[in-house]
């Protein structure tokens, strides 16, 4: 309830108006020669950090946009980061 | 058409006073009692655009600028532009007569799409403090400007128009799904300011103080 | 005038203003300003109510609602706080955890049988042996809690919500509470200040002793500058005042939750509030420390502050003739008050040895008063409420009894940390003043006033105005120069004052309660050191004491303290006992709030309830689901296999997109080739996640060049841009969607004459040639409304999706019901359709679906596209490895044997293990069989296998059907074709 997540159309935002979209682990990997394995660890592994991580958000009761932001998982606060991916 | 009327999701209890027939929309100009506000006014019936391009910057759609930063908007001609985000704006249509929308793909029609009112006159904000926790008098705001966001828990697009003591303003779009339980939650939190339903005139009045 | 005193100029009650309100059945009055608590004092009750445990008699403590105490029955509503309630007229109050009366308690033998039980005895004595437990267990729970409710209780009032935005939140409106504000308001910023009481300022109000003692300084009272501070907090636009409310949490990023209770004029009785600040000034204040002797908690015993609020508030005097037991200046301060408003001090009896105010010692001294030093109250005595107390000497050396009706008893101040923990700041033990203190604050949160350790009315101020410039530093409108003046400023001024550190009287402590709410008694935390817990967090648990609506306001200091010494700890290293939220007990009603219930729906709302749907909530949707009460929808399925009827399928989702990428886009969420969509056609396909399963299917059709409308199931629609965007991140393609799922109602017109229906309001050829199935056309009703039609099978029937403009809707389906007359139309709601479709086997998601299915097991393979690797098609990967395992789960149609009727949706498919489950059966009309489907393990999926299905609750008693040919109903599907 008491996160908020700073999106990159709207500013600071209560949490509750986002939704979470995962560790930001790059694009998808090209599919030709893809072995199953690579896949899976794509698809469903993270990295689980304890402290600041790299994630992304959509901004679902808002602009609708997605964006990644730093946030330190132990604390659940939001640091501040020079340049926003969108 | 005789037979054909179109229907707005906004169903208010007063009793109209006035009323106008445009593009088959019965209009309420005026309801009985309307005291001296607040007002919550139905614009359902008024124009609304989406626009989406890459490069929207370049576009003067109306013949307006469309605002550089996203959640800035413009009033300009009884139009009004929003900037959404960087590649999209919403355009309300605030005059009597409806505009050909441009030929330009970018543009969708989405008049159909939402529900549309206004709030104006005294206390507005305070009803808003009981839906959402928006900051709407965020000095660093200066209206007109957009808020996307959360209103009784429901995405909304909301265009502050005056933040003026004496001429408070604003309208709210949201799925057009959620007509009745938006009204009644409108409503139910503008009971202690005397919020009550008013005609199209106050708000044409309204927006032509701006 | 009801027996009041009159003059004083901080009574905040208007003696002329009678109340009336019904106690145990009978009338009694109060007067405007009272509380609940003041009013029944007036009328001479003492008793307010019985303990948890004991039935001890309890009565007014604190007056500020810090323990249970007060709890009573106001209007049916159970545990109201009447310390902290306003009182209303008409009111009906009745006493708790009473067998006859507060006054004649029959469960009051309780308190001899306290030997019986010692700390945890519920732990150590109930299980042995074990069959005792469902007999003791009745027994606890009829003595056990405070308070009854009905099962059919319906909770009364209006609550209401506000969710503020500020930048500085002030939590307590007292002398630095308002300091603060002014300050940070003074900077141009927004301020809010959260107060408990219906008033400010805080512990100054009540007090009428000299602001700035000892200086000629004319004769502003303390209570006169709360009233300055007041009217200069008023006069700032930018502060917004919330009086009584109690703050109730604290969590990051500054967000504060509190409760406001309403006065008479609001249009609530409570209302939740969230607060996000910028910056918080905690301006808590102190409370009491309880002073802890033998009946320390009998009628007639209560704290300094609530002796002095009673009179100089209330115009009460608390009794005739009064004993102090004090350990603060406060204490000589409320008794010279008290006693020149009338009130016979006998005794005061002062811990500490040494420190007083000189000032108040000469006024004591010549008022005759009798001061003893180094002397406590050791026990009250009097069984009901108070008729003497024993005094003794710290050391216990010399003692004596004096008789009075009240005990005035109080070992210290101590500091409501309670937000400082909440917002997860630290406690430290700080020597000289006896309190824990903050230590590590989060970051924008700061602690002003007591809260400091600061006793001076200056000082307190002027910690205030720095936390209100610091508060304004956080915001950027301050300069850190700024603040160091004026830290500098109260260094000049007097710093912390020394504090008592004693908790108890030199007594066993049988019957000494450091815990009012749960009954615990000095004894109950020895028993628990003794058996091993060491730490106030453990014993707190194990003792329950701090455990009650109090939430440790009467224990929470004393407990550490205690425990500390009566371990012979060095220092009191020891932490003070966690508090969390809600600090202050709340309504779950406050809480729930206004409780708006946002559902959407349809253009066709109202026609089809004038019709007489009966509605669902299915998601975020209201829908007709039924038009009859005969639930298996008989008429509705037959009159769309032999007639034609209207179904409201307005919750699809819709959607439009456009530009340049729009093709690549699709290709990356369809499962199928989507550069085979072409215009005046629907096609139809599915969307997978990323572990092959399939979350959505849908039709789209091409509107023009890089233009395309598409639907989405209704489920899904709110998450369909949310999707797209999401797999789409990374490859800034130029596309985009508008969601015009509410701009367009769907009426899906269905059945043999439909076409004989639609051609009737249609100004164009709809002729099968002229219109085939899978067929897309845009046209205008009467050259006015703009529709998009579509030729689709779901129900396996002739049928048209229309999809009109919402605001026409009602125009269409009047037209629509007016053409059909001749045909005698019906509607039909989402049950029948469900029906239908499944005699036909066209799937619903998460019906015939669950999270782990996918496109292949539901059978649409057919739509997978496999050779369009370059779109990296969400799924693909995963369905090409899935392919590949022939165990899955696969859908299956099944009939039952011997004309069995149909099983329970979710029934279990079963041999030795679970095998699979049915997903959709009904007794079929159309077919006049049952029929379903059902996913099964792979191998079961054999045309011919007989499943065995165990329902719910069948005692045992399986049904059986076995495997077929889908779909059941038309299988060459020529019906929807024709």
């Amino acid at each position: 309830m008491a996160l908020t997540i700073t999106c990159p159309v709207c500013g600071k935002r209560n949490g509750y108006e986002f939704k979470y979209g995962g560790e930001e682990k790059g694009p998808r990997p090209e599919e030709k020669d893809l072995n199953p394995q690579a896949w899976c660890e794509y698809v469903h592994m993270n990295k689980c950090v304890a402290g600041v991580q790299e994630e992304w958000w959509f901004h679902k009761d808002g602009c609708g946009s997605w964006f990644t932001i730093l946030r330190d998982t132990t604390t659940n606060l939001e640091q501040e980061k020079k340049e926003a991916k969108k | 058409m005789k037979d054909i009327k179109r229907v707005s999701p906004v169903v208010l209890k007063s009793t109209p006073v006035k009323t106008e027939n445009r593009n088959n929309w019965e209009i309420v100009m005026g309801y009985k009692g309307e005291g001296d506000g607040p007002y919550l006014i139905d614009l359902t019936h008024k124009q609304r655009f989406d626009y989406q391009d890459s490069n929207l910057g370049g576009q003067k759609p109306f013949n307006i600028n469309i605002p550089e930063i996203p959640g800035n908007s413009v009033l300009d001609k009884k139009i009004l532009m929003n900037r959404m985000n960087n590649t999209q704006a919403s355009i309300y249509n605030f005059g009597k007569e409806d505009i050909a929308m441009p030929e330009d793909s970018g543009f969708t029609d989405v008049t159909e799409a939402t529900l549309f009112v206004a709030l104006v006159g005294k206390n507005i904000f305070s009803i808003c403090e009981k839906l959402t926790s928006l900051d709407f008098l965020n000095p660093e705001k200066k209206a007109p400007f957009l808020f996307q966001g959360p209103f009784s828990h429901v995405p909304c697009q909301i265009v502050t128009l005056s933040k003026n003591l004496e001429n408070h303003g604003l309208v709210l779009t949201c799925s057009r799904g959620y007509g009745r339980d938006m009204i009644h939650a409108i409503l139910d939190a503008g009971k202690e300011f005397g919020l009550k339903p008013a005609g199209e005139e106050r708000f044409n009045h309204f927006v032509s103080e701006l | 005038m009801m027996n009041r005193l009159d003059h004083m100029p901080t009574l905040k009650i208007d003696g002329f203003r009678k109340i009336g309100f019904i106690y145990k059945k009978k009338k009694y009055y109060g007067v405007e300003g009272d509380t609940v608590a003041t009013a029944l004092y007036a009328n001479g009750i003492r008793i307010f109510a019985r303990s948890l445990k004991y039935h001890r008699p309890r009565g007014l403590y604190s007056l500020d609602g810090e323990c249970s105490n007060t709890c009573m029955e106001v209007d049916n509503i159970p545990n109201v706080r009447c310390e902290n309630t306003l009182l209303k007229e008409g009111m009906v109050i009745k006493e708790q955890n009473v067998k006859g009366s507060a006054e004649n308690d029959m469960m009051s033998f309780i308190d001899k049988m306290d030997w019986m039980m010692p700390a945890g005895f519920y732990y150590n004595t109930m299980h042995k042996p074990a069959s005792i437990w469902p007999i003791a267990m009745k027994q606890i729970r009829k003595a056990a809690g405070l308070g009854t409710l009905s099962p059919d209780f319906e909770m009364p009032g209006i609550y209401d919500e506000i969710f503020p935005t500020t930048d500085v939140c002030i939590i307590g409106g007292g002398p630095s509470g308002m300091m603060a504000a002014v300050a940070a308001a003074k900077k141009g910023l927004r301020v809010i200040i959260m107060e408990a009481r219906p008033w400010l300022g805080g512990f100054f109000e009540y007090r009428s002793s000299q602001y700035k003692p000892g200086k000629d300084k004319g004769s502003q009272s303390l209570h006169d500058r709360a009233l300055e501070l007041d009217r200069e907090v008023n006069a700032l636009e930018n502060i917004r005042v919330f009086t009584h409310t109690s703050m109730v949490g604290a969590y990051n990023n500054n967000l504060i939750t509190g409760f406001q209770i309403g006065k008479e004029s609001d249009l609530f009785d409570q209302r939740y509030i969230e607060i996000r600040a910028k910056s918080v000034v905690v301006a808590t204040g102190c409370i009491e420390r309880p002073l802890i002797f033998d009946n320390n908690e009998r009628p007639g015993v209560m704290q300094i502050g609530c002796a002095l609020r009673l009179a100089n508030t209330y115009g009460l005097l608390p009794g005739q003739k009064a004993v102090f037991s004090i350990g603060h200046d406060l204490g000589l301060e409320a008794a010279l008050e008290l006693s020149s408003l009338g009130l016979n001090i006998e005794l005061i009896a002062d811990i500490r040895e040494d420190g007083q105010n000189p000032e108040l010692l000469q006024k004591l001294e010549d008022k005759n008063i009798t001061l003893l030093k180094g002397w406590v109250a050791c026990k009250a005595n009097g069984k009901k409420r108070v008729k003497n107390v024993e005094l003794s000497s710290i050391d216990g050396l010399a003692s004596k009894t004096v008789s009075c009706d009240l005990i005035v008893a109080s070992a210290g101040m101590t500091p409501v940390t309670g937000p400082v923990t909440i917002a997860q700041g630290k406690l430290k033990y700080d020597a000289h003043t006896g309190f824990f203190l903050a230590d590590k604050l989060p970051e924008k949160i700061h602690v002003t006033g007591r809260l400091l350790g600061l006793d001076n009315p200056l000082s307190i101020e002027t910690s205030g105005t720095i936390a209100g410039l610091q508060a304004a530093l956080d915001c950027e409108n301050c300069s850190i120069k700024e603040i160091g003046d004026i830290k500098k400023s109260l260094k000049n001024l007097p710093g912390p004052t020394r504090g008592t550190k004693l908790v108890t009287a030199p007594v066993k402590g049988r019957k000494s309660f450091i815990c009012f709410d749960e009954d615990t008694t000095i004894k109950n935390i020895k028993q628990a050191i003794e058996k091993g817990f060491d730490v106030p967090e453990l014993i707190k648990r194990f003792t329950s004491a701090g455990t009650g609506p109090g939430q440790g306001g009467i224990p929470g200091h004393n407990l550490p303290l205690y425990v500390a010494k009566y371990q012979a700890l060095p220092d009191i290293s020891i932490k003070p006992t966690t508090t969390r939220p809600p600090l202050v007990p709340t309504l779950l009603s406050t809480y729930a709030g206004t409780n708006h219930i946002m559902l959407k729906q349809t253009p066709m709302d109202k026609m089809q309830r004038e019709d007489g749907g009966i509605f669902r909530n299915i998601g975020v949707w209201q829908r007709a689901r039924y038009f009859s009460n005969d639930l298996t929808c008989k008429k509705e399925i037959e009159n769309i296999r032999s007639n034609v009827g209207m179904l409201d399928a307005s919750t699809l989702g819709k959607f439009r997109i456009h530009g340049p990428d729009a093709l690549k886009a699709l290709q990356r969420v369809f499962v199928s080739d989507m550069s085979k969509v072409q215009q005046g056609r629907m096609k139809y396909s599915a969307m997978c996640n990323d572990d092959g399963c399939v979350i959505d299917d849908g039709v789209i059709t091409k509107l023009g060049e890089n233009d395309y409308y598409f639907t989405t199931s209704t489920g899904r629609a709110g998450q369909t841009v949310e999707w797209i965007r999401y797999h789409t991140r990374y490859d800034k393609w130029n596309f985009h969607i508008v969601n015009l799922t509410d701009s367009m109602g769907v009426i899906n017109l269905a059945g043999p004459n439909a076409r004989k229906v639609l051609a009737k309001i249609v100004d164009m050829d709809i002729s099968n040639e002229a219109f085939g199935f899978s067929e897309y056309k845009e046209f205008n009703i009467k050259d006015c409304i703009p529709v998009r039609a579509m030729r689709l099978g779901f129900v396996g029937e002739l049928s048209y999706e229309l999809h009109v403009p919402s605001s026409y809707m009602l125009s269409v389906w009047l037209m629509l019901k007016d053409a059909g007359k001749e045909f005698r139309i019906q509607n039909f709601g989402v049950e029948a359709q469900n029906v239908l479709r499944m005699e036909k086997c066209h799937i619903i998601l998460g019906q015939e679906s669950e999270q782990r299915t996918n496109l292949l097991d539901v059978g649409l393979e057919f739509l997978w596209d496999r050779t369009k690797a370059d779109a990296k098609t969400i799924g693909a990967v995963a369905l090409s490895q899935a392919e590949k395992d022939k165990d899955r789960f696969k859908l299956v149609g099944f009939k039952m044997e011997e004309n069995g009727r149909a099983p329970h949706d979710g029934s279990l498919i079963v041999d030795e293990k679970v095998r699979g489950y049915v997903c959709t059966a009904r007794d079929s009309f159309s077919l006049n069989e049952a029929v379903g489907m059902a996913l099964v393990d792979g191998p079961l999926s054999k045309i011919g296998t007989r499943l065995e299905i165990y329902e719910d609750e069948c005692n045992g008693k399986r049904i059986y059907g076995k495997v077929v040919e889908m779909p059941f109903y038309d299988p060459e599907g020529s019906r929807m074709k024709m």
